[in-house]
């Protein structure tokens, strides 16, 4: 879904940069008011994490194979903010170091992989939260359905963009993209399930929070870590 | 669409004491995206533009002496995508049909956006490949930094490329240790394993994450990297823009 240089007309380049300049603009102004120092190595090695993580391959039916967005997997740890300028930072450094996906499409990359899945699956996780009983079933049912839906945003969106850039007819990318990536979605849901619960199995203190998981909230001093 | 991302590395190549090679990075920052932007941002059929957008990346590879080996490995990523997406497009455009392969027919209309598309789509990756080849990543990192790319996106950037490879080599060897117990999925609902494997390298990570935090503390980090050499930019920074500049604009207005 890295989509490169040339497949987006201009002006859908630019559209799609807009939104995405505003949601990592946002989470970047909102960071500098409430985010600890001692937290950007740990967002510098979810970055790591997520990156090296999108080489987890998984087969999807007839020889194709799919990887992990992490999109969502990163809203639940991180919350929906940080969740974006973390993907924003993997997209661009895939951008910029490994030549995936284009320099001018860099803002529908970052919109379609990293802003729809951490603000979608980190605001409905956050309405979740007041409206149904908090418990594991409903958490990891919420993050699994999110992890999911993420991806089949991502390909809607991806083909919605492609098809306006007059680059591939619409009504024929769109069945062929969601058809792969209902498969890939859930091979995504699995993925984010089993690591979420077993974060929560070993780590249940990184989830909770109001919501913002644990990197904008305990700040990490040296005494505590050495009291632990 | 979702093509495996077996990264076949970036950093530094060819001579890497060579005049591109020590250019500021802005200046190749801005030089090497002004070349995507001109070369993308053509109307159809532009090939004299794509033409001279080729012969300047070809003139920066050589002064840089970037094998072509190289490039065609790094720059190979796009290749499946053109394939995938574009070979729709001749079937699909309507207008004067040139042949038929069985019942589709193909257009000239198609063929040349499908040339349009593959020719940008290189122009585009050829650029980013040989930023990533005559500027290490820390070096684009600064630029960026300098070019007022927020701190605070520019230092995740920075921890981000300091241990992607040392988790890249963790997760290989945790591959290696689920294929030693026979793990091979042939379904997505199989990759709950993966998914568990996930999770340890996350935890992993995120105490690699505080331990890396309490060493800076003890170097005596307080809330800035030092930096030992200020960025300068020289009269060959300018020239190597300006040349680039005065290559293609010219050619992109008339065209």
């Amino acid at each position: 879904m890295h989509i490169p240089d040339g497949f987006l007309d201009g002006s859908v380049a630019a559209a799609m940069a807009v939104p995405a300049v505003a949601a990592v603009g946002y989470g970047v102004h909102r960071a500098g008011r409430t985010l600890d120092d001692s937290k950007i190595p740990l967002l510098g090695v979810t970055a790591a994490f997520i990156f090296a993580a999108q080489m987890l391959n998984f087969p999807v039916a007839g020889g194709t194979s799919g990887h992990l967005m992490g999109g969502a997997l990163a809203a639940v740890l991180l919350g929906p903010w940080l969740a974006c300028i973390v993907m924003a930072v993997v997209v661009a450094g895939q951008a910029f170091v490994f030549a995936d996906g284009g320099i001018t499409a860099l803002g529908a990359n970052i919109f379609n992989m990293g802003v729809v899945g951490a603000l979608g699956v980190g605001l409905t996780m956050l309405l979740a939260r007041r409206i149904l009983p908090a418990n594991r079933t409903v958490f990891l049912s919420v993050a699994g359905a999110g992890a999911w839906a993420s991806v089949m945003l991502g390909a809607l969106l991806a083909s919605a963009q492609l098809g306006a850039s007059g680059t591939v007819p619409f009504a024929t990318v769109l069945p062929a993209m969601l058809g792969v990536h209902v498969l890939i979605g859930i091979g995504e849901a699995v993925i984010t399930v089993a690591a979420l619960s077993a974060v929560l199995a070993t780590r249940p203190d990184l989830i909770d929070g109001a919501g913002f998981g644990p990197i904008s909230t305990t700040p990490l001093t040296p005494a505590a870590e050495v009291a632990s | 669409m979702s093509g495996a991302h077996d990264h076949a590395g970036g950093g530094p190549a060819g001579d890497l004491s060579s005049r591109v090679h020590r250019l500021d990075p802005r200046a190749k920052i801005v030089g090497l995206v002004a070349v995507t932007l001109v070369g993308v941002s053509t109307p159809i059929a532009a090939w004299e533009v794509w033409l001279a957008c080729g012969l300047v990346l070809a003139a920066v590879a050589a002064a840089g002496r970037v094998p072509a080996r190289v490039i065609w490995v790094r720059a190979r990523v796009v290749l499946p995508l053109v394939i995938l997406v574009a070979a729709f497009i001749p079937f699909f455009r309507g207008g004067e049909v040139v042949a038929s392969l069985g019942p589709l027919d193909v257009s000239r209309e198609g063929l040349e956006v499908l040339g349009s598309v593959a020719a940008k789509a290189t122009i585009g990756t050829v650029s980013a490949v040989l930023l990533g080849a005559i500027t290490s990543v820390p070096a684009i990192i600064r630029g960026l930094e300098t070019m007022r790319v927020p701190r605070l996106l520019t230092l995740i950037a920075a921890f981000m490329y300091r241990y992607l490879f040392v988790i890249a080599e963790e997760l290989r060897r945790m591959r290696s240790a689920l294929a030693s117990r026979a793990y091979r999925p042939r379904t997505a609902l199989q990759a709950a394993a993966l998914g568990r494997m996930a999770s340890a390298l996350f935890l992993r990570t995120f105490s690699r994450g505080e331990r890396i935090y309490l060493a800076m503390l003890a170097r005596g980090y307080s809330g800035r990297m030092p930096r030992l050499d200020p960025l300068r930019l020289a009269r060959a920074d300018a020239v190597f823009v300006g040349l680039i500049l005065l290559t293609l604009l010219p050619l992109r207005v008339i065209s």
